[in-house]
């Protein structure tokens, strides 16, 4: 709770400072407040207090998430430094980016459908500007119109979904709506059942699961690659916690009910998501399309056990996040002023910058799946919960898309060692290449010790 | 008293809608709609939702009529440069539209027993409002400020010229 204060101040003091005058030491004094806020997460650990009439509630799965979503903002801002040195909107920026990451973990830690959809409208409208936030480019600006068109058409369900839900069962508080559900099991009227499908469709739209996923490629290859960083990591989490916190609490008694769409949705996901990424040209629409396919992996853990699925579903985007973090740091790195991440752009990548080079391998190998990088665990525990709950056929549907996920992850990695360089060598600052040491170092750690994460859960 | 007010509200309602359709002037259109909007918000007052009233006067009648009323303004729309629109185009607004009012009148015959349930008096008081918004809803109506301050801070962002050096 004292972190969600603490994330909402730095946001206002970031605002403050272009009056005030201390826009140097803004980044500085976020990354402080970041770090007050990842010790008070840890303070708060196995307290699970209710705040304010049980609007939120911080338990482990919020702490934990919360301090994921913490955690991987404090690399983004490492990684995505260059962002706000543009001349224009510092603070602006900075201020968006830190009531997103609130609204993140109102959306982690909601237990009340208002707080729900108040963090997902205050992190959506944030990004909706972020995605725009390179106002000379026609295709910033395409992107951030579709994310806002998009994503207020999904909040429509989403509230009418709530609207339903509440209509049925008299009550915003999600316990509350569990405990009417299983002791009216037989009398609830229709439209609860309507008002859940909607929920899932506006949460789907959120967490990009295909069919849902149209607006992902296109807001991800126009926005700044920074902010598209920050959509895969940060507003992935938080979207498939609130997606997880809804189904498995509320909807957890219905689940015959939107057990058999989900699965559709999750092999959808993965089939298209990672057949569509084979023809993609550019790196980041690649990765745009990898990041929904990896929706499809979490969405196979979530139905293979949904009560018991949080560990695995938190070590996966773990693993992701630090993965996707470390590729778009090399992909702002290479891309450069002009954004371009063309595949031909990384071509001989390993002769102009070595360390670049292997810092965005071992994120690729890593989001494939390859032992011993965390991705692999990640998909591992995924795959054995999958099959001791019989979903033996889907697992080998996942197992097949994540093969082909390994295809073209290499044609990215084939172009960086074997292709010729066309350009002169990549220079890169100190802090840069500190920063993709850190993030291998971590990665590896991840991969080697992943009963550290698995068993916070 | 009560049920008169209401027949003349009714009357009003029904006029003015029928108005909005019927004027050939877009603009006239949108005042009959303010209208349109100003009775359902009696009839709101009389089913004791202050509150609701308000709102719809605020929001409906108020800003959004604005804006409609801005959106004709700037597309010059009126009667000569009005598209002619063909039979069979009317035709079809006309079954969609009666389709739309069957499926009104056929959800709201069933609504009988729900009214019933709902009997607490002065739910719709703006001070009973109050009381749930400060006390159990505080944290929500907080965190709206923060909601309003990343869209207020998104728009001057958005809209602020990066042209001009001056202002760095």
């Amino acid at each position: 709770m004292n972190a969600l204060f603490v994330i909402c101040g730095l946001g206002i003091i970031s605002l403050i400072a272009e009056i005030a005058n201390f826009r140097k030491w803004l980044i500085s004094i976020i990354v402080l407040g970041l770090l007050g806020a990842a010790a008070l997460v840890v303070a708060d650990w196995n307290t699970a207090v209710a705040y304010y009439h049980d609007m939120l509630v911080f338990d482990n799965f919020s702490l934990a998430f919360t301090g994921l979503i913490i955690g991987s903002s404090l690399l983004w801002f490492w990684t995505a430094s260059d962002f706000f040195e543009a001349l224009f909107h510092k603070t602006d920026k900075s201020a968006l980016i830190l009531f997103a990451i609130a609204g993140g973990v109102l959306m982690t830690s909601f237990n009340n459908m208002a707080m729900l959809f108040l963090g997902i409208e205050i992190l959506s409208i944030s990004l909706y500007v972020l995605a725009g936030s390179r106002k000379e480019d026609l295709g910033s600006n395409e992107a951030a119109f579709k994310y806002f068109l998009m994503g207020s058409f999904a909040t429509g369900f989403l509230l009418f979904g709530i609207t339903l839900v509440y209509g049925a069962t008299g009550t915003f508080q999600i316990n509350t709506i569990a405990n009417y559900v299983l002791t009216h099991a037989g009398e609830l009227p229709s439209f609860f059942y309507a008002g859940a499908l909607l929920m899932l469709i506006g949460l789907a739209f959120k967490i990009s699961a295909v069919p849902f996923h149209f607006w992902a490629p296109d807001v991800y290859e126009g926005s700044p690659t920074a902010v598209t960083g920050f959509m895969s990591t940060v507003v992935k989490i938080a979207a498939i916690a609130s997606f997880f916190k809804i189904f498995a609490t509320c909807f957890s008694t219905i689940a015959p009910v939107w057990y058999t769409i989900l699965l559709v949705i999750m092999v959808l996901t993965l089939v298209i998501a990672n057949i569509t990424a084979v023809y993609q040209n550019s790196v980041k629409r690649m990765l745009a399309y990898s990041s929904v396919g990896h929706v499809g992996y979490i969405l196979l853990a979530f139905l293979a056990d949904h009560k018991e699925s949080d560990g695995t579903i938190f070590f996966y985007l773990a693993a992701y996040a630090v993965s996707s973090l470390a590729a778009f740091g090399a992909l702002i790195l290479v891309g450069g002023k002009e954004e371009n991440t063309l595949v031909e752009r990384f071509n001989g990548l390993f002769k102009r910058n070595p360390i670049v080079a292997v810092g965005l391998t071992i994120a690729l190998l890593s989001l494939a799946g390859i032992p011993p990088l965390p991705g692999f665990f990640g998909k591992y525990l995924v795959f054995a919960m999958a099959i001791n709950n019989g979903m033996i056929p889907y697992v080998i549907v996942a197992i097949v898309t994540s093969l082909i996920g390994v295809y073209y992850y290499f044609r990215v990695i084939i172009a960086m060692y074997f292709k010729d360089a066309v350009a002169e060598p990549l220079k890169v600052s100190t802090s840069k290449e500190v920063l993709i040491v850190v993030l291998i170092l971590i990665t590896l750690a991840l991969g080697i010790f992943p009963d550290f994460l698995i068993q916070l859960l | 008293m009560t049920l008169n007010l209401f027949y003349f509200l009714s009357f009003l309602a029904v006029l003015s809608a029928l108005m909005v359709v019927f004027s050939k002037n877009p603009v006239y259109s949108v005042l009959y709609l303010i209208i349109t909007f100003f009775t359902i918000a009696g009839h709101y007052i009389l089913l004791d939702a202050q509150f609701l009233a308000v709102v719809h006067v605020i929001v409906y009648a108020g800003a959004i009529m604005v804006l409609f009323l801005y959106v004709i303004m700037l597309l010059n729309l009126n009667r000569e440069s009005e598209p002619h629109k063909s039979n069979i185009l009317k035709f079809a607004a006309v079954i969609c539209a009666g389709l739309l009012l069957v499926v009104l009148v056929g959800s709201l015959k069933g609504t009988e027993a729900i009214v019933q349930q709902s009997g607490k008096a002065g739910i719709g008081y703006v001070k009973t409002l109050g009381e749930v918004m400060f006390k159990e809803f505080l944290l929500p109506f907080e965190i709206t400020s923060i909601l309003l301050l990343a869209a207020m801070v998104g728009a001057v962002m958005l809209g602020k010229s990066e042209k001009t050096n001056d202002t760095i």
